[in-house]
């Protein structure tokens, strides 16, 4: 199926405090080791898909949003403005190469798309 | 919320009340010194954040408003140090020369992104599009 969800990520006011919680609970990898130090937390399963853990926008509860991989972020986001979404974060190039814009649903759930590094 | 525009507009309110409500006052029920509150309210001194949550508990602000003016105070830092010819596209990097959290640092660069002031156009580069007066 084109377009799949690939990974998850929880956006916590306490990113620490939960990225622990599910480290423990489910005896989840947690990796920083990244260029941006983003929790990364990894099941070492096939089943499933893997996530992170994203500090919180001030004064906003803990949610959780869904990344989809799309073959052209950009092409993405006019698609998605013609259906009513609103771009909440452009697309932007992360360190690691790999390119994400953050959406708005028009029923205000926020999700983001996502582009495996298109250099290579 | 920018917590400079805040104080000043709070001080124009105090004004509009007692018309002999002094910067010195204002700086006394801020719990801090007129030099420095006057410095601030120039520009030309930078809110550290101590100073942002002492100012917002005065203010009275709303504990989501005092970390609202906190990530943009953050921000603003980035902005400064954006200006440098040294400066670096890198997470831990900013954080180094700031002295913030690692955390606090990306979420000031998502606020960044969200406020278009912030485009990241490549892994290694980044633009600055809208110049802050920070």
């Amino acid at each position: 199926m084109p377009n799949p969800v690939v990974r998850w990520q929880i956006l916590s006011p306490e990113p620490n405090q939960a990225a622990a919680f599910y480290q423990k609970l489910f005896a989840w990898k947690l990796d920083q080791a990244n260029a941006l130090g983003y929790r990364e937390l990894r099941s070492g399963s096939d089943a499933g898909i893997d996530g992170g853990v994203w500090p919180a926008p001030p004064g906003v509860k803990s949610f959780v949003q869904l990344f989809i991989e799309v073959p052209d972020v950009a092409a993405c986001i006019t698609r998605a403005t013609e259906l009513g979404a609103q771009v909440l974060i452009p697309k932007s190039v992360l360190p690691d190469g790999d390119a994400m814009a953050v959406l708005l649903d028009p029923t205000g759930i926020s999700f983001a798309v996502c582009q495996t590094n298109p250099q290579l | 919320m920018d917590l400079r525009q805040t104080l000043t507009a709070e001080l124009g309110q105090r004004r509009l009340r007692n018309a002999r409500y002094s910067l010195r006052a204002f700086a006394r029920d801020l719990g801090t010194d007129h030099a420095t509150l006057s410095q601030l309210l120039r520009g030309r001194r930078v809110l550290s954040p101590r100073l942002v949550r002492q100012f917002g508990r005065k203010l009275h602000l709303s504990t989501a408003d005092i970390a609202d003016a906190s990530e943009q105070h953050h921000a603003d830092a980035i902005l400064r140090l954006s200006r440098l010819a040294s400066f670096r596209p890198n997470s831990r990097w900013i954080a180094t020369r700031t002295g913030l959290s690692l955390d606090s640092v990306n979420a000031a660069l998502a606020r960044l992104l969200h406020q278009r002031q912030l485009v990241m156009e490549s892994a290694t580069q980044w633009k600055f599009p809208h110049p802050h007066h920070a």
